[in-house]
């Protein structure tokens, strides 16, 4: 392990909030031993954290929200079971509400801004491979039950793979590169039917929807719609 | 068909001061914090089904951060992204008079420094602070791999420091 020449800054602050191995934790000590200012640094952050942690408020009414919100959900649903006579129907609706995410125009645009902020961010592979299989492990290591992503070809290359979240979920991502552009594609276990690729445009980007084999799959690139259907064409393949 | 809602009330509660705490430094302002939290409840309520992580805190913050940042965008208020730039370096470490000078200061203080940093540099805070969430739970609300929560926080400790004791090294 690295000593520290110089005084250990970031290691400074994982060491006041207990992110070091004990390794780690010694070797920050060593040089605290000698190190007047390092160890006056660490003295003013942990004043720091006590000042904070002693202004923190508390916050009952946020228990009040969430009740508030669960009540109205119950009081909506008995509302719908009265209207319609039609109690399993209106079960099923309600069902269907809770399990299918927003399928409309804030959909393509929450799908186009996290494809947006993975390029400026410079991290839009967590895991750089172009082996599915491997890229699928380690999916499914961080969610399970991930859809694994398939090999690339005809002219798509498998870039590889982030978890990434869409609509307050967390979603598998594989990422593929067609000529310039990178391509996110998120795809999630879905008890939706098949169905064709959708593309629609959203700015500069080209976001395209489609379900295949109880996957749903959302799409989203600087790349055309004709590329984004010859890329569904391929997974689909690659798929069956 | 009531059992789904009463488990996501169990389910959010330990976590609910946490994400009114997150929203008001996200958003700065009651009312809208208000919208924030509840919007984040529905939201999580629509999807907790599916929720497969570690952590169901992480989870639900993450929740609370993208419709605050939705609420900014509809705003089109500070940005995050802009925040971003004006993070500034960390200082050299001051006199040890600066513990003393930072146990003097009352809560009303602190929320004031916190208000005048950045919106990245607060949240990152108050995570890692008040809500006392492990680096990897700040990482995944905030999207960002752990070398950036380390050096985010860093700073914003740096600079939380400076506003509430002044910079020695500058002339006022």
């Amino acid at each position: 392990m690295e000593t520290f020449d110089e005084h250990p800054r970031g290691a400074l602050h994982a060491y006041l909030d207990g992110e070091l191995s004990l390794e780690g934790s010694l070797e920050v000590e060593a040089h605290l031993s000698t190190c007047s200012p390092c160890r006056r640094q660490l003295e003013t952050y942990r004043a720091l954290r006590r000042v904070l942690q002693q202004a923190r408020a508390a916050a009952p009414e946020a228990e009040t929200a969430l009740v508030r919100v669960t009540r109205s959900v119950r009081a909506r649903r008995r509302r719908a079971f009265a209207i319609g006579g039609l109690g399993a129907m209106a079960a099923a609706a309600v069902v269907a509400l809770v399990l299918i995410p927003r399928a409309g125009g804030g959909m393509v645009q929450e799908v186009a801004a996290v494809h947006a902020r993975a390029l400026e961010s410079g991290r839009s592979v967590e895991l750089a491979s172009s082996d599915p299989l491997a890229l699928g492990q380690w999916l499914s290591a961080r969610l399970p039950g991930a859809v694994p992503p398939t090999a690339g070809g005809d002219g798509f290359a498998l870039r590889g793979a982030r978890v990434d979240s869409l609509d307050g979920r967390p979603v598998a991502t594989a990422v593929y590169q067609v000529r310039s552009h990178l391509v996110d594609v998120f795809a999630w276990p879905s008890a939706e039917r098949d169905m064709e690729p959708r593309p629609s445009v959203a700015g500069r980007w080209t976001v395209c929807r489609w379900s295949h084999r109880g996957v749903a799959y959302w799409m989203v690139s600087e790349a055309g719609t004709e590329d984004l259907k010859a890329l569904a064409a391929l997974i689909k393949e690659r798929r069956t | 068909m009531d059992d789904d809602s009463r488990e996501f009330e169990q389910f959010a509660r330990p976590h609910a001061a946490a994400a009114l705490r997150l929203a008001r430094t996200l958003v700065r302002n009651e009312a809208d914090a208000q919208d924030v939290l509840q919007d984040s409840f529905l939201r999580a309520f629509r999807h907790f089904r599916g929720f497969s992580g570690e952590s169901p805190r992480a989870w639900l913050l993450s929740i609370v951060r993208n419709v605050s940042f939705t609420l900014w965008r509809k705003r089109e208020r500070d940005d995050p992204g802009d925040l971003e730039t004006t993070l500034d370096a960390e200082s050299d470490p001051g006199p040890s008079a600066e513990a003393r000078l930072l146990e003097a200061c009352d809560a009303a203080q602190i929320h004031a420094a916190l208000d005048r940093l950045p919106g990245l540099h607060r949240e990152v805070l108050v995570l890692r602070e008040m809500e006392e969430c492990s680096y990897r739970e700040i990482a995944e609300i905030l999207g960002v791999p752990i070398g950036t929560v380390m050096s985010r926080l860093s700073r914003a400790r740096a600079q939380l420091v400076r506003e509430l004791v002044g910079d020695p090294r500058s002339k006022n």
